[in-house]
Formats: C-alpha cells, sequence, structure tokens
C-alpha cells in the first residue's frame, strides 16, 4: 500500500514537471525559445538597440545556458559598450552546462532514487549498502538541482536599463537630480517597486529609484 | 450744581430710552430658525424649528424649495423673559425631507433671519462623490421588475437578442435603488450562469437620479459587454449583492409613526434592521447563433463584428540586413480579443518575425478602437521589393456572412551596402556587428515560462506535497514493522551491551586472562538470553538456565560455560586458548542470533 502510493507520487512528480505550469507573465504566442530570443537579440543589435538586445539575450541565455552563441553575443555588445561581462565562478560553471528543464528532470530523478531506496529498505533489509548508495547518488542529484537553482536566482531578479540613460534617484519620485545614471544595457538588480519606481542595484553596488519604463525585467512579472 | 442737573437728566433719559426700546421689542415679532443636523443623506429628515415670539405672532409660511419637502409636525408653545419682558413664544416643528441629494438653501422666514443651508448625500453606495445632482424628469425606459420589498430593481438593457458565438455584445446593467432602502452596494454585477462571458466591469457605474412611480430611486448603470460562448438560447441573468434596511415594525405602524412621530425616533428604537440580500434581473431571452462553417476563410481567427485595414511600413527605403517595421492596422467595432494576424509569413526575399499586437480602445468598453499589428521585416537582397498586401478575415453579424478585406502591397527600395550602418543612434554605431554570430536557423523547443520549472511554485507544492506522503509512508511503515516501540528501545540497548561485552571477551581472550574472560562470556550470554526472554540480565542464575533451556545441544553448552565459568572463577585454573576459541565462537554465534 505504502509502496504504492509511493510509486504514484513519483509518477505525480514526473507528470507535473513534464507539464509545468507557468508562473509568470503570459509567453510570446507559441512560448518562449531560446533561437527565436537570440534572433531578435541580434535583430536589435542591428537596429541599434542595445538595451533590448541584451535583455533577449539574457533571457536566450536562461533557457539555454549551453548555448555558445548567446553567450558570444552578449559579451560582445556588453564588450562594446564598456559594460562588464558577467564574471563566471566555480557554481556557475558547474552547472551552466545544463538547461534548467533538464536540471529540473536531474532533481526528480534523484528525487525518485532517494524515495525508492528508502522504501525499499522499509520493504527489504538485503543489499545495504545499494540503498545507501542509491540514497547519497539521488541527494547528489537534487543537490545539483539545488545548485542550479542558486546560480540562476540573481539573473531571475534582474532587470536591463533600456533608456539610452536612465537617471537614479534617491526617492521614488521624479524630484531634484539623479544620484548617478544607468547606462544603456546595463544590468541591475531589482529589490522592489513603488508607484512607478523600481528601487534597483547596480552592478557596482550602488541602489536608487529608476522610472519602471526604463528597464525591463528579464522574467517578466506576472 | 447745575452739572448735577445735567447728569440727572440724561439719566432719566436714558432710562426712558431703554423702555421704549424693551417696549418696541416686545412688540415686534421676532423669528428665530434652527435646522438640525445640517447634513443628512438620503432616506433620513432634517427637523426646522421655526420660533416666533412677540404680540404678533404668527405662524410661519413653509418655504418652498425644490427637491425638499416641508411638513408640520407639531407646535410648542412656551413663555420667554427677554430683557426683563415676558413674552409668549410659539415654535413650529417642520420635518424636511430631501428627495434628491445635492446643496439646498432653505430661505430666510424673516429679514432678520439667515438662510439655511441644508446638504444631502445620497445613499450610502462606498462614498463616492460624483454625483450628478437633478431629477429626472422620466421614469426609465422599458419594464421595471421591482424586488419583493420596493427597495430595488436590476434590469439589463441591450439593443439585440439575436448574437453570434464569441461575438462583443453591448449591455447596460441598470440598478435602481430606492432613496433610504438601501444602504450599501456590497459587490459588482455578475452573470448567473456559464452561457456568457463579461467583460471588465471595474470601471465607475454612471450615477443619475431618476423618478420611478413618483418615488426617487438612484440609478447605477454599468456600461460592458458580454461575448456568448456556445450557441443555443439562453436567459441572461445578473445578480447584485446589497444590503437593504428593512422595517421591523408592522407596515400600519410604520405609517402612522411617519404621520405623526418624530423622523428621528425610527433611528433611535431601530425600527429598521439591515439585510443582505442578492438583486437578480429578469432574464434576457438571448439566441446564441453559432458560425457558419460554409465560407470561412482559412485565416478567420475569430473576429466578429466590423473592421477595416491599412497598413505601412517604417521606411520606404532601406539596405539589404536592415530591419524594417511592417504595420497593420484593423480598426472597427467588435471582438477585439480576437482579432489576430500572422501577417506576413514566408515571403520570396524577406525574413519575417512572429508580430507583436497592441489595441487602443476608443470606447469604455473596448468594443471599438485600434488593435495595431507590428512585424520586424528584414530584406534579404537588394533590389525593388514588395511586400504583398496583408489580408484579414472577420464575421459581419449584420451581413451573416464572413468578410475578408486587404491592405495594399507594399513597395521598398533595397540597396545592397551600409549592411553593417546602423540605421541611427549613437548606440547602434557604438556596437560592431561585426563578429556577431549569425541568426539560428530553428526555432527549437518551445518554454511556456522563463522561470526554471523547479522553481515554478506548482512544482514546489507538488515536490513537497509528494515529500510529506513519503515521509509520512516511511515513518508509518516504520511504525508498522515495531509495534512494541518500548521494547524496540530496550532490545536496541542490550544490544550495544552484548556487543561491549563480546569485544571485552575477545581482549580478554587475547591475554589469556581466563577468569575474566569466561565472566564476560557468561555476562554476553545472560544479556543475550535476557533478550530472548524479555527479563532482565541479572535475573539469568545458572538455575533458569537449568528450567527454560532445552536439552539440545545449544542448552548443553550454555550450561557447560555458565559451569565453566564458576569454575574458573573459583579454581584460577589456566586456559587452553583452543578453549577459548571454541567459546568465543560459540558466544557470538549465540549474540549474533539475537541481533539478526
Amino acid at each position: 500500500m505504502n509502496l504504492r502510493c509511493a510509486l504514484l507520487a513519483i509518477g505525480l512528480v514526473v507528470c507535473a514537471s513534464a507539464g509545468g505550469v507557468p508562473a509568470d507573465a503570459q509567453p510570446p504566442r507559441g512560448g518562449w525559445s531560446s533561437a527565436a530570443l537570440y534572433n531578435a537579440g541580434n535583430a536589435y543589435v542591428r537596429a541599434g538597440k542595445p538595451g533590448l538586445a541584451v535583455l533577449n539575450y539574457e533571457r536566450a541565455r536562461l533557457l539555454a545556458p549551453y548555448d555558445p552563441d548567446v553567450e558570444a553575443n552578449l559579451n560582445l555588445v556588453r564588450r562594446s559598450l564598456a559594460l562588464p561581462t558577467e564574471p563566471g565562478n566555480r557554481l556557475t560553471g558547474a552547472v551552466g552546462g545544463v538547461s534548467p528543464t533538464m536540471a529540473t528532470w536531474i532533481g526528480v530523478a534523484g528525487w525518485a532514487l532517494v524515495a525508492a531506496a528508502l522504501l525499499a529498505g522499509r520493504w527489504s533489509a538485503v543489499h545495504r549498502w545499494l540503498r545507501r548508495t542509491a540514497v547519497i547518488a539521488g541527494a547528489a542529484l537534487m543537490g545539483f538541482t539545488a545548485a542550479s537553482g542558486v546560480a540562476l536566482w540573481p539573473r531571475l531578479h534582474e532587470a536591463i536599463v533600456i533608456a539610452n540613460a536612465a537617471p537614479v534617484r534617491v526617492s521614488p519620485a521624479p524630484l531634484g537630480d539623479a544620484l548617478f545614471t544607468l547606462k544603456e544595457a546595463e544590468a541591475v538588480t531589482t529589490a522592489g517597486e513603488h508607484e512607478g519606481f523600481v528601487l534597483v542595484r547596480s552592478a557596482a553596488g550602488r541602489t536608487g529609484w529608476v522610472w519602471h519604463t526604463d528597464l525591463v525585467s528579464v522574467v517578466p512579472r506576472s | 450744581m447745575k452739572t448735577r442737573y445735567v447728569d440727572r437728566g440724561r439719566l432719566l433719559a436714558t432710562f426712558g430710552a431703554c423702555l421704549a426700546a424693551v417696549s418696541a421689542i416686545a412688540a415686534a415679532p421676532v423669528f428665530n430658525e434652527t435646522l438640525a443636523p445640517s447634513q443628512i443623506s438620503i432616506g433620513e429628515s432634517a427637523e426646522l424649528r421655526i420660533s416666533s415670539s412677540g404680540a404678533d405672532r404668527l405662524p410661519p409660511k413653509l418655504p418652498v424649495v425644490p427637491g425638499l419637502e416641508f411638513r408640520v409636525v407639531g407646535q410648542l408653545q412656551g413663555v420667554e423673559l427677554i430683557h426683563g419682558a415676558t413674552l409668549a413664544t410659539i415654535t413650529t416643528v417642520i420635518r424636511v425631507t430631501p428627495q434628491i441629494a445635492g446643496t439646498f438653501v432653505i430661505p430666510e422666514i424673516s429679514p432678520t433671519a439667515q438662510p439655511l443651508v441644508l446638504r444631502v448625500n445620497p445613499a450610502n453606495f462606498g462614498g463616492s462623490s460624483i454625483m450628478r445632482h437633478g431629477v429626472g424628469a422620466e421614469p426609465p425606459a422599458g419594464d421595471i421588475r421591482m424586488m419583493e420589498d420596493d427597495s430595488a430593481f436590476l434590469r439589463i438593457l441591450a439593443d439585440r437578442r439575436e448574437v453570434y458565438v464569441g461575438e462583443a455584445v453591448p449591455i447596460a446593467i441598470e440598478l435602481g435603488v430606492r432613496a433610504g432602502a438601501v444602504s450599501s452596494l456590497n459587490g459588482l454585477p455578475t452573470l448567473a450562469g456559464n452561457d456568457f462571458t463579461l467583460n471588465d466591469m471595474s470601471r465607475q457605474p454612471d450615477r443619475k437620479e431618476a423618478v420611478v412611480n413618483t418615488e426617487p430611486f438612484l440609478l447605477l448603470t454599468w456600461h460592458t459587454a458580454i461575448a456568448p460562448v456556445k450557441p443555443g438560447e439562453f436567459p441572461l441573468i445578473v445578480e447584485v449583492p446589497l444590503t437593504i434596511q428593512m422595517s421591523t415594525r408592522p407596515r400600519r405602524e410604520a405609517l402612522l409613526e411617519d404621520q405623526l412621530g418624530d423622523p428621528f425616533m425610527q433611528r433611535r428604537f431601530g425600527a429598521k434592521v439591515r439585510k443582505d440580500i442578492k438583486a437578480v434581473s429578469p432574464p434576457l431571452d438571448l439566441t446564441v447563433e453559432a458560425l457558419p462553417l460554409e465560407g470561412r476563410p482559412p485565416e478567420f481567427s475569430g473576429a466578429v463584428g466590423s473592421f477595416q485595414v491599412t497598413s505601412d511600413i517604417s521606411s520606404a527605403t532601406a539596405a539589404a540586413g536592415d530591419p524594417l517595421t511592417l504595420k497593420m492596422h484593423v480598426t472597427g467595432s467588435g471582438n477585439f480579443d480576437r482579432v489576430d494576424s500572422a501577417m506576413l509569413a514566408h515571403v520570396e526575399h524577406w525574413k519575417s518575425y512572429p508580430p507583436t499586437s497592441s489595441f487602443k480602445s476608443s470606447d469604455a468598453l473596448g468594443f471599438k478602437g485600434e488593435k495595431t499589428f507590428e512585424q520586424p521585416v528584414i530584406a534579404s537582397t537588394a533590389g525593388a521589393q514588395v511586400l504583398p498586401a496583408l489580408t484579414f478575415a472577420y464575421f459581419d453579424p449584420a451581413t451573416r456572412r464572413y468578410e475578408t478585406v486587404r491592405t495594399s502591397p507594399l513597395s521598398v527600395v533595397i540597396s545592397a551596402s551600409a549592411a553593417d550602418a546602423a540605421p541611427n543612434a549613437s548606440a547602434a554605431a557604438a556596437i560592431a556587428p561585426t563578429g556577431l554570430r549569425p541568426d539560428h536557423g530553428t526555432p527549437g523547443v518551445f518554454a511556456s515560462s522563463l522561470v526554471p520549472p523547479y522553481l515554478r511554485p506548482t512544482f514546489l507544492a507538488i515536490e513537497s506535497l509528494l515529500t510529506a506522503v513519503l515521509a509520512g509512508a516511511w515513518f508509518r511503515q516504520r511504525a508498522a514493522g515495531h509495534p512494541d516501540r518500548g521494547a524496540l528501545l530496550h532490545g536496541r540497548g542490550l544490544s550495544k551491551s552484548i556487543r561491549l561485552a563480546l569485544t571485552r571477551m575477545d581482549e580478554a581472550a587475547r591475554t589469556g586472562d581466563g577468569a575474566q574472560f569466561f565472566a564476560l562470556a557468561r555476562r554476553a550470554l545472560q544479556e543475550t538470553l535476557a533478550v530472548r526472554w524479555q527479563t532482565s540480565a541479572e535475573l539469568i542464575t545458572s538455575s533458569e538456565v537449568d528450567v527454560r533451556l532445552d536439552r539440545d545441544d545449544d542448552g548443553l553448552q550454555i550450561r557447560r560455560l555458565f559451569a565453566r565459568a564458576d569454575e574458573v572463577a573459583y579454581a584460577g585454573e589456566s586456559i587452553r586458548s583452543e578453549e577459548l576459541t571454541h567459546w568465543t565462537q560459540f558466544v557470538r554465534r549465540q549474540a549474533l542470533r539475537e541481533l539478526s
């Protein structure tokens, strides 16, 4: 009975991960495609709109982090604008070659492995070492998925400046002089919103309020 | 002396003047007007008191103010002392009942009085201050079916009764509430049933006052649109939640109180209670027809209405490789949410991208307006190029047939050079397209969201739920395998002590300490048998072993070990290693039998 429940649970996880419900805004007709986003980024580069180009490249990179073309063109645009390219770290390097969908499947497989090993332990006492190995392997797979999430988390809260020069103010009101100005295509981290202004943190660590039309979130808000 | 006479004369003259003044005051009628409260709501009344005193006191003439009803409800007589003179006073109590909301000025009764101002608020409908004052000269058109308590009515106004599936049909939902009978509106109108969908109702309703059946009503009108979802004949019914004020007294008593009583007494003694109800409109029967299959164009996307299309291009000249924006404007009236177009696809010498759309409404309903489709296109070869006409198909309910409208073809001159030149902007110049990796040919896999699947709330919720189910099942099976939890824990403790005894026994065997070895071996067996018999190890004695154990080989061996332990302890003989090995293996075998 319990084993049957567990197998059903594993099946439900697999089904849910295969047909997950979107949690954010409506995607374009037909959904998001990394290739279409990449091509749109190229088109915006040719049209002289680097902000929108970087935005589309970043979105393409979320779907296909292993695509070298996306990475190359993104870095090309950033270098041409004298913007800092994203420094890679060990965690990003370890999980960067796997798409989020694949990471999801890896996590599901790890979960299923741990679940099966635990249930098998209650079912039979033989092959203890095999079960322990399976639990460790499953935990490692789930850890990989968690690491992928940790690596992607900052990019999910990033926004790209699309205005030519976005003034950053000390308060969410169009009064007084700007604290500093963000360049077009610069990536910032968003931390909150208030009456049309978005609280951002620049790559240099400076914070302030930017008018919401001057930037676009990499992941559209619902 | 002379001065003293003059002062006396002045004093007498002053006294005489005061007497004359008091007499004059006593003789002339004096009016005093009070109005309380000065601000009320529709359905309430204010009290106007007009006091007149003096010799020629007269009953006041009732003022005439359009929108206010004055009714004398009583007179009070009294005596006042003014400047030492006794004056009879008569006070007339007048009930002022507003018929409409607004600010009213009650003219002064006497020239010495001040005009009074009465502010009348509409019934409480969420505190909105947007009101248009004035009484509607005509009652609302159409049949009105009042609710049972005559407090309100709700109806649907529509121009057409025969509609098509998916068509946007403008309607007006009119809620009439009798002044003072409805205290609040508790929600927006909703449709009863699933045969129609209702457009956004978040806009504020139009408000106006009107007289219905000789009584003032506040009319709230929502203008919106519905869309039928399936063919057939369906009643359209709207519901609105309201809070009404109901009288708890018999109607006859209420009428008497209304004629004679103080209007404030009703509220004071709780003559009315509030009740939440749902106003339901009479059904409006609509016939919904399916869109015909015959003559349906392949590009038809479900648009129903009347539309026109035009198109334009961002520039008539460009270089090969430059992006241009092709726009198609769809204007007219209908269900714009179903207006869709793929625009251009697979045009020779052109590369096209999926279009985006935006809608600009020209009315409050979103029924009329303009939808603009924008499609990036890039010419791949130089020369005079022509972008073909764009087509758009819709169903016209007026003509009852499908219509296909077309734009004019657009001519664009494409030059061969300037592939690397950006069209404008210094930023474009700053980016060197050279070195840009080429576009991808295939669209690849489509994803419904940019958020990784494992971070979506649905996935996390299911994963957490399944983990909880798994943990519950695991613990349940674990508990089922060991019904006696206390015995389980006790057994575990003994197993540990057996292991300890075995370890120390091995050490004694290595050092050749026979007495210690046998003492530990007996202890290990005592612990093992204690687990088997569910008793304490101290109670396992030689006599207990004799009684409980069978006469089989194991039983005889255990008895023998207990006896050898006593012998060695008292005799202190040396033990051969072979015997130690034998007993070590025997005790370990017995212990492992229990542990397994």
